[in-house]
């Protein structure tokens, strides 16, 4: 037997097609990666790369934000071109939405022209077979001039093919292309092109590219593609232009590129016409469904008893399942101070076990259960493709605010977390529009807030506990709509509604796990975290002291600093150094509001009905009330969000000034709002 | 047939594309998503703020009423 080494090379596969065609899925399905998917167009806003193994075959896969063509004149599809031009990519798999295949077509027509390999990837091919159309698996090919492999990257079906056709495809190999022009148009070429490109324009665009080319050629232009440059020189493609630096006046008397696109479109009828089959069964499902959530009038209602039912989902459902963790809780904290008694460890440490650790992360898991209820719900929402209805509903209102529809997708998704919901701004193109947006967000309420509402409005509000966290969604609304109406220049709206809308779809249980999956995971990870080292540093802030270790929280450090901030937020009815100081914690995650409190006043089980007796017991002795209760959570809605968000916020402003400027207004704004509040409420609830 | 903007147009009618006015940037992804000259368009839903659902080329598109009132359209059924 003979043994050799087989050379291996890495193959550069870049994904490019349509948004929404299931790039990131596909993806995810060869790399194992866990990237959000969801059922509106621009979930994905940055470049991502993974790897995977195909025989003797290593991958390097890059998943691209979706793109409608390749001009220069959005963001992404500069990138994407650029990517694919000078990054040297070996193979381009088109990713094609199959059931909506005649649009998809139009960008795969321009990637073959790029002149790499391309493998089509016709994916929804479930969805396809479900409305009973077909597609001409034989034709499409001999058309294009490039190998189209039928997959699903939800049903995880032809995924194996998929690789093979790339592993192989990787030298451009001589098209087997076959062209018959519909009858009654009769081709009169003077060039016989029709063997080489599957796209072949009318004789006058036909001249000038090769007159083009050759020149290009002549004058020493260096490039892979004359005839792409060629094409694009005619479109009057600044970029291009710039780059070839050549004058072709003589040649280019005007753009061409209205003919261009046209012919590519006339083509794609042709397409279309010889390769699917049953064009006309169409969904009738989602028309009918968007009769309701589209209804001039009944739109907005529609949206709001959604959002409604998903709040109550999270709070009673969830509020249901909580009982079981606390009892948990309750049980392990009690065993763990036992043992580690019994067990003779120092009081100090098991202090700082059970009263900072055990109190402050486990008063946190106990809410595990409406967090996950409502990314549930979130996930079913962004799965279906009621998102871009949502846009679509919403223009209106926006539009008076000199924002496009576009511009609320990200406020839906501040309701589940600011950190995705700040990065999905980009899908907007104004950059004027993306920095309102930004500003706006951090208002709603994220679920990081939602223990402190599900902790304050039950202590506080009995049977009116669902309805004082409700007001705090609507309120963050209403601030978030004033703000982004504070920021509106004398413009108008700059960049209006333009979104595709996706049929509905069942959402995939694959995909809803996964997302669910990470949100938890990142709630868990946060809380053995983030939560955990603030909770140890709370401890610590309240167990030393100026004069070192000390039994008497008044004397500590944690005091200290609080009762210098307390001042300011007595206004507020919020003056104790205890609120003072957890509040400030929860700068770290606003989780920590809550798991500062049960550090602060030393209740084990903060969450329960035990511990929540227990605290408003402590409180109602320093004279906190409902007002204050309430003022509280005006407060933690509105100011500054996690270190996390503002991160993620600064990196897309791309401005300390603008980030400067948002944490001040935020601080101001969360001061004068529960202020505000506290003083009205004071005359009802006294 | 007279000519329309979209603003104009009535539910569940086709019409054809005549024209369109737009940013060069608007105008290049709306022709990129298929709506080109003389394609026919299904309005599908309207508001009375002026942003339109139509259906092209076996795509839902929403555009809102600044991009509607500058596609103008000639009734065909």
């Amino acid at each position: 037997m003979v043994l050799y080494m087989k050379e291996e090379k890495e193959l550069k596969v870049g994904f490019v097609g349509n948004p929404n065609c299931g790039k990131t899925t596909l993806f995810n399905a060869y790399t194992g990666a866990k990237l959000k998917v969801a059922n509106w167009p621009g979930v994905t806003v940055e470049k991502k790369e993974g790897a995977m193994k195909y025989h003797n075959h290593h991958f390097k896969l890059v998943d691209l934000p979706g793109i409608y063509s390749l001009t220069s004149y959005t963001m992404e599809e500069k990138l994407t071109r650029k990517f694919i031009l000078d990054s040297e990519v070996d193979v381009i798999v088109d990713v094609a939405d199959a059931s909506a295949l005649e649009r998809n077509l139009y960008l795969t027509l321009q990637l073959i022209e790029l002149g790499k390999p391309v493998v089509l990837a016709l994916n929804m091919m479930d969805i396809v077979k479900e409305r009973g159309m077909e597609i001409d698996l034989h034709r499409l090919p001999e058309m294009l001039g490039v190998p189209c492999i039928p997959v699903s990257a939800r049903k995880r079906t032809g995924l194996q093919i998929l690789v093979h056709t790339v592993a192989h495809h990787k030298e451009k190999r001589k098209a087997i292309l076959e062209h018959q022009h519909p009858e009654g148009r009769e081709s009169r070429h003077r060039h016989d092109h029709h063997a080489e490109y599957a796209m072949v324009y009318d004789d006058t665009i036909e001249d000038k590219i090769d007159e083009i080319a050759d020149r290009l050629k002549e004058r020493g232009f260096e490039c892979q593609n004359y005839r792409w440059y060629a094409l694009k020189l005619l479109e009057q493609d600044e970029e291009i232009i710039e780059r070839v630096g050549m004058d072709f006046s003589d040649l280019i008397d005007r753009s061409y590129e209205a003919d261009i696109i046209n012919e590519k479109y006339d083509f794609i009828e042709e397409i279309i016409e010889e390769c699917l089959v049953n064009k006309q069964a169409k969904a009738a499902l989602t028309d009918k469904a968007d009769r309701l959530f589209t209804h001039r009038y009944l739109g907005l209602p529609v949206f709001l008893s959604i959002m409604a039912a998903v709040f109550f989902l999270t709070f009673f459902v969830g509020d249901w399942l909580k009982g079981f963790f606390e009892t948990f809780l309750e049980w392990f904290s009690e065993g763990a101070e036992t043992l580690l008694l019994t067990a003779g460890v120092h009081k100090m440490l098991v202090s700082l076990m059970i009263d900072g650790i055990i109190a402050g992360v486990g008063g946190i898991l106990t809410f595990l259960p409406n967090i996950f209820i409502l990314f549930l719900a979130l996930a079913f929402l962004e799965d279906s493709g009621y998102m871009s209805r949502v846009a679509y509903v919403m223009d209106g209102l926006m539009g008076k605010l000199g924002l496009s529809g576009r511009a609320f997708i990200p406020m839906v998704l501040g309701f589940g977390c600011s950190v995705p919901a700040v990065m999905a701004s980009r899908a907007l193109e104004n950059p004027a529009d993306r920095r309102r947006t930004i500003f706006v967000t951090p208002f709603m309420s994220c679920s990081a807030k939602l223990p402190v509402y599900v902790l304050f409005s039950e202590m506080f509000f009995g049977k009116f506990a669902i309805l004082a966290a409700f007001s705090m969604y609507l309120l963050g609304l209403i601030i978030g709509i004033l703000t982004a109406f504070l920021l509106k220049g004398k413009e108008e709206v700059t960049n209006p509604l333009l979104i595709e809308l996706p049929e509905y779809k069942s959402p995939n249980a694959r995909t809803i796990a996964i997302y669910v999956w990470e949100k938890v995971k990142d709630y868990l990870a946060k809380a053995g975290t983030t939560i955990f080292i603030a909770s140890i540093i709370v401890w610590f802030a309240l167990n030393f002291g100026p004069s070192g270790f000390t039994v008497d929280m008044q004397e500590s450090f944690g005091a200290v600093f609080g009762k210098a901030l307390a001042p300011v937020l007595a206004t507020a009815g919020l003056g104790l150094w205890q609120i003072a100081l957890a509040l400030l914690s929860g700068l770290a995650a606003k989780e920590v509001v809550v798991s500062s409190f049960s550090v602060l006043f030393g209740i084990a089980n903060i969450s329960s009905a035990s511990g929540m007796s227990e605290l408003s017991n402590v409180l109602a002795d320093y004279g906190f009330g409902a007002a204050n209760a309430y003022a509280l959570m005006v407060f933690v809605l509105l100011y500054t969000p996690c270190v996390a968000a503002v991160g993620v916020i600064k990196r897309e402003l791309k401005s300390a000034r603008w980030t400067a400027a948002m944490i001040v207004y935020q601080l101001f704004i969360a001061w004068l709002m529960s202020t505000a509040v506290y003083q009205i409420a004071r005359i009802f609830l006294r | 047939m007279e000519q329309i903007d979209l603003c104009g147009a009535d539910l569940g009618k086709t019409y054809q594309v005549v024209g369109m006015d737009l940013p060069r940037a608007a105008q290049m992804r709306l022709i990129a998503l298929g709506l080109t000259e003389g394609t026919q368009l299904e309005v599908l839903n309207k508001k009375r703020g002026g942003a339109v659902i139509f259906h092209v080329r076996g795509t839902r598109l929403a555009v809102g009423k600044k991009i509607a009132e500058k596609i103008s359209i000639r009734k065909i059924s």
